[in-house]
């Protein structure tokens, strides 16, 4: 039964993402690639992964989806245009070469078996009981950190390019209500994941993701209007979350002589803390990459 | 009583589904926009909230029931205002024109 199941969700991921590939309408494509991310999502369920699951849910399909819907408006109406076929047979090519050099990767790496028995040996020590967590906040601190910098490396390139900012349009009556319930409970969820993650599958880049989805709510709906100030505040809070890691790790390395190796008894608190400012940096950097930077005025 | 829930469970992710294909048949079938929502957003609210009844009865657990209600309160609230959104965007662009 989940084996037919399964193989269900295999063709689903493969039609799903042909068909966004194959349709000559922008926002159809779109509507296709988030119904292909949420599909994977599911298939990482079954995989038994489900704090990537979240993540992929949250940020690879819904936020993402945003993102590819507001530079689709900004853009031109898409040319119905055929490539020649020499040019789809190179892709073809290159994209069958990539799949294969992927799949030879995950089938001839003996590693990955190795990690699970590594973590739960030490899971104790780190101060969360959720292996994930563990991994990402104390193992592997030094990666999320360089993650967050790249987050930030993204804003920068944002700033350089200074898209327009998206022009609100009234939205009709059942916009209040609706943003009456869901903004409440993103920021109630968010909260929920923050705290879970220490446990079950949870965590600051999901948590982040649910915020964003939120704040976009009240922005697109017309409720907060984001002015230059208010960007500006956004601004603060996302370097807040890079600013606030780095120090972290400059003040572990003065009290323990090691970057990220939190004091003895204190990982919960440390971990805590910095995943608590990363959900609003992360929740800030989302929307920021939505709705764009604030301007100077020019002289 | 375990049962009884089964079958139960069962019948109501049956209905459910069926709901859900309608649903489908009604997008894929039916001439314009609105007809399509018309048979959408109704279709699917309905579908998910019995699926979900049904995987309560299977569970057999009280504590699911919350979570899938909720759910199902989200996932028809989100289906209200979209439908009406798109509905409003197809209006306004039929203004236009």
């Amino acid at each position: 039964m989940s084996l037919a199941f399964d193989v269900l969700l295999a063709f689903g991921v493969v039609f799903t993402a042909a068909a966004a590939l194959g349709t000559h309408d922008r926002v159809a494509s779109i509507a296709g690639f988030v119904v292909t991310g949420l599909l994977v999502a599911l298939s990482l369920v079954r995989l038994g992964a489900p704090d990537v699951a979240l993540a992929e849910a949250a940020i690879g399909a819904g936020l993402t989806g945003a993102l590819l819907l507001r530079s689709a408006w900004r853009l031109k109406p898409a040319e119905s245009r055929v490539s020649p076929p020499i040019d789809r047979i190179i892709v073809a090519l290159i994209a069958v070469c990539l799949s294969g050099a992927l799949a030879w990767a995950v089938y001839t790496a003996p590693g990955a078996a190795l990690y699970p028995a590594l973590v739960s040996e030490r899971l104790a020590e780190s101060g969360v009981t959720n292996p994930v967590t563990a991994v990402l906040l104390n193992f592997r601190a030094w990666d999320t950190l360089l993650e967050i910098a790249v987050l930030f490396v993204a804003l920068i390139l944002v700033r350089i390019v200074a898209p327009a900012h998206p022009q609100p349009v009234v939205l009709g009556e059942l916009m209040l209500p609706f943003a009456r319930i869901v903004v409440p409970m993103c920021a109630f969820l968010a909260g929920h994941l923050l705290w879970q993650g220490a446990s079950v599958p949870g965590g600051a880049f999901q948590a982040g993701a649910i915020l964003a989805g939120g704040s976009l709510v009240l922005m697109l709906g017309g409720f907060a209007v984001p002015t230059p100030r208010l960007l500006s505040w956004g601004m603060m809070v996302a370097l807040l979350g890079l600013a606030v890691f780095a120090v972290a790790a400059l003040s572990t390395e003065a009290l323990t002589g090691t970057l990220l190796l939190y004091p003895d008894g204190a990982a919960k608190i440390w971990i805590l803390m910095i995943e608590a400012l990363l959900t609003l940096s992360i929740a800030a950097m989302l929307c920021l990459l939505f709705c764009g930077m604030p301007r100077r005025p020019l002289k | 009583m375990t049962t009884v829930l089964h079958a139960l469970g069962l019948t109501l992710t049956t209905f459910g589904v069926s709901f859900l294909l309608i649903a489908a048949l009604g997008v894929w079938r039916l001439p314009d926009v609105l007809s399509r929502l018309h048979a959408l957003t109704k279709a699917d609210s309905a579908g998910l909230a019995l699926i979900a009844l049904g995987a309560a009865c299977l569970t057999g657990r009280l504590n699911t029931l919350l979570t899938l209600g909720l759910c199902v309160v989200l996932v028809a609230l989100s289906g209200v205002t979209i439908g009406h959104l798109i509905a409003r965007a197809h209006l306004s662009e039929g203004d236009l024109e």
